[in-house]
C-alpha cells in the first residue's frame, strides 16, 4: 500500500513551484499531502505552485502565523487547505484546529507535518524536500515523493511528476 | 470638539484581539482591548478556532467597557464600523455579526472597513489630519503592505505586499533559529541592539535586477530567513563560534533596509512627502531608526503612532469609520459578508 519513491532534483524556486503544479494535476478533493523539509526548503513555494494550478482564491503565503489558511476554489474543483504544523506539539493540538470539517472538499497540504497528521487520513502523499546545509553552494533541492494507502494504488506518480 | 460631529463605535476582531473604541471626529474617547493571547500561548501562536470563541466571550463586555470609559451610552452612537477583512474568517464573523446587530438595533449606518487601512487611519487620532496624499507601510506578524493613500476614506492603491513571510513572521522564525522564546520579534530586536549590523551580508529580497523590476514594491523575507538558517548550520557544522547578537543585528538590518529602501523609492516615484508606518512590527527599533534617518535625508515626514495604536485595536477601526462618515461615503449593506483576503484597495464594503 506504499508506492515507489519518486526522486527529483529541483534546480531553483521556479522548479519547486512547477512540481507543485504537477502535483495539482494528480490531486483531488479529500487528498492529504504531508510536506516535510527544513526551514527554507521551499514548502510554501511548492504550495504556491500547487494553489495556482488548482485555481484557488487568495494569495498562498506562509501559514505559520495563523496555522491554517483556507483557499476556496475559483471554479469547479477542490479548494486548498494550507496548514503549518510547525508550532503544534502533537495530535491533540491538531484536533483543536477542527481540520476535519474541510478535508473532504479540499486538497489539504500540511507543512512540517511528519509524525503529527497521519491519523487525519489513511491515504496520503508524502513529499520530502531537502536543501543543502550550511555553507554548501548548491542552491538546488532534492525531493522524494511517495503515495501511501489505497488512494495511490496504481497511480503512476513517476509519469505524472517527471513529465 | 464639535459636539455635532458623529460618534462612531469601532469593532476590531480580525485576529486575536477584541477591540472596541469610540471616536468623535478625530478625537478618541475610549479604546478597550481584550486579548486571547494567553489562550494561544501553548500553541506558540494564534489558533483560529480558539480566537473565534474568545471573541464571542469578549465582545459584549468590551463594548460595555468602552461605552463606560467614554461616558456615553449606546443611544449616543451615530454609526458603527467593523473590520470585515482581511483576517481569520471565524474571528471576522464574530465582530461583524455583533456590529450588524448593533447597527440594526440602533438604526444607525454600518461600515465594513479594511483592517490594514485602519492601521494607517489611526494615525489621524494621534498626529492630526492627513496631508493630501501619503504612503502607508503596514507591517506586522500577518501583513507587510505598501499603500499609496490618495484619500484614506475613498482612494487607496496597493503598491506591494509580501510574497511569502510577513516581516514580523520572519522575526519570529529567526527568533526560533536563535533559540529565543515565542514570539521572537521583540527578543531578536533586543539582541540586535548589541550586535554589528554589518557583520554578516544577508540577502535583500527582490532588490536587484529582474526581480526588482518585476516586484518594485513587493517584499520577500523567505530567502533571508533561509540564509540565516544556513549561516547558523554552517557555523555548527564547522564547529565555529558565532555571535547571536551579530546574526540578529545583520538580519534586522536586512529587513529594515528592504522595507525603508522600497518605501522611499515609492515616495520618490509618486512624489509623496509623508510616510505613515503602522502595524505591530513598527515597534521594531531598527526600522524606526532607519526610517527616521533616511526619510529625514530624503525630506519625507515620518508619522508612527505610539505602539498601543500600532498593535490591533478598536481605535483604528473607529478612526477609519469616522473618516468614511466625514467623506460622506455610503454605508455598507447590513448583509455584508466578511472577506478573509479583502483587497487592500477596498477601504470599505460598498453599498
Amino acid at each position: 500500500m506504499v508506492t515507489d519513491v519518486v526522486r527529483l532534483h529541483l534546480a531553483d524556486a521556479e522548479a519547486t513551484a512547477a512540481l507543485g503544479a504537477a502535483l495539482a494535476r494528480v490531486l483531488r478533493a479529500g487528498d492529504l499531502v504531508i510536506l516535510t523539509g527544513d526551514l527554507g526548503a521551499g514548502k510554501t513555494t511548492l504550495t504556491q505552485g500547487l494553489g495556482r494550478a488548482l485555481g484557488v482564491r487568495g494569495q498562498v503565503a506562509s501559514p505559520t502565523f495563523v496555522i491554517a489558511r483556507e483557499h476556496a476554489p475559483l471554479a469547479d474543483g477542490p479548494g486548498l487547505v494550507h496548514v503549518d504544523a510547525y508550532r503544534l506539539g502533537g495530535l491533540t493540538e491538531l484536533d483543536a484546529l477542527d481540520l476535519d470539517s474541510s478535508l473532504a472538499e479540499s486538497v489539504t497540504v500540511v507543512e512540517w507535518g511528519a509524525g503529527l497528521t497521519e491519523t487525519l487520513a489513511e491515504d496520503r502523499l508524502d513529499v520530502v524536500i531537502d536543501r543543502a546545509r550550511g555553507d554548501a553552494v548548491d542552491e538546488g533541492r532534492q525531493v522524494s515523493v511517495r503515495g501511501i494507502g489505497a488512494r495511490w494504488d496504481g497511480v503512476d506518480l513517476a509519469a505524472a511528476l517527471q513529465a | 470638539m464639535a459636539v455635532s460631529e458623529p460618534l462612531v463605535l469601532g469593532i476590531e476582531s480580525t485576529c486575536d484581539e477584541t477591540g472596541v473604541a469610540l471616536v468623535r471626529g478625530r478625537e478618541l474617547l475610549a479604546d478597550v482591548t481584550a486579548s486571547s493571547m494567553d489562550e494561544h500561548a501553548r500553541f506558540g501562536g494564534i489558533v483560529p478556532e480558539v480566537a473565534s470563541r474568545a471573541h464571542l466571550e469578549a465582545l459584549r463586555p468590551t463594548i460595555t467597557a468602552a461605552l463606560d470609559a467614554a461616558g456615553v451610552t449606546l443611544a449616543d452612537v451615530d454609526a458603527v464600523a467593523v473590520a470585515s477583512g482581511p483576517g481569520l474568517v471565524g474571528s471576522l464573523t464574530v465582530g461583524t455579526a455583533g456590529a450588524k446587530a448593533l447597527a440594526l438595533g440602533l438604526g444607525v449606518p454600518l461600515y465594513g472597513v479594511n483592517h490594514v487601512i485602519g492601521h494607517a487611519a489611526v494615525d489621524e487620532l494621534v498626529h492630526g489630519p492627513f496631508p493630501e496624499r501619503f504612503l502607508a507601510l503596514v507591517v506586522s506578524g500577518g501583513h507587510s503592505s505598501l499603500l499609496l493613500v490618495n484619500d484614506v476614506a475613498t482612494d487607496v492603491v496597493e503598491l506591494g505586499q509580501t510574497l511569502d513571510d510577513a516581516a514580523g513572521e520572519a522575526f519570529d522564525k529567526v527568533g526560533r533559529l536563535l533559540g529565543l522564546p515565542y514570539p521572537g520579534g521583540p527578543h531578536v530586536d533586543r539582541l540586535a541592539r548589541q550586535g554589528d549590523p554589518a557583520a554578516i551580508a544577508f540577502p535583500r529580497g527582490l532588490s536587484k535586477g529582474r526581480e526588482l523590476a518585476r516586484h518594485p514594491y513587493d517584499f520577500s523575507f523567505s530567502g533571508l530567513k533561509t540564509a540565516v538558517a544556513r549561516y547558523l548550520e554552517g557555523r555548527a557544522d564547522a564547529g565555529e563560534e558565532y555571535s547571536p547578537a551579530d546574526v540578529a543585528a545583520s538580519f534586522s538590518e536586512a529587513v529594515a533596509d528592504v522595507l525603508v529602501t522600497k518605501t522611499l523609492r515609492a515616495c520618490a516615484e509618486h512624489d509623496v512627502r509623508t510616510l505613515v508606518i503602522g502595524g505591530g512590527f513598527s515597534a521594531n527599533s531598527r526600522l524606526r531608526e532607519l526610517a527616521a534617518e533616511r526619510c529625514a535625508a530624503a525630506g519625507v515626514e515620518v508619522r508612527i503612532p505610539p505602539i498601543r495604536y500600532c498593535t490591533d485595536n478598536g481605535a483604528m477601526i473607529a478612526a477609519l469609520g469616522s473618516a468614511l462618515v466625514r467623506a460622506g461615503v455610503a454605508p455598507s449593506p447590513l448583509d455584508l459578508a466578511v472577506d478573509s483576503s479583502m483587497a487592500l484597495s477596498l477601504v470599505s464594503v460598498p453599498a
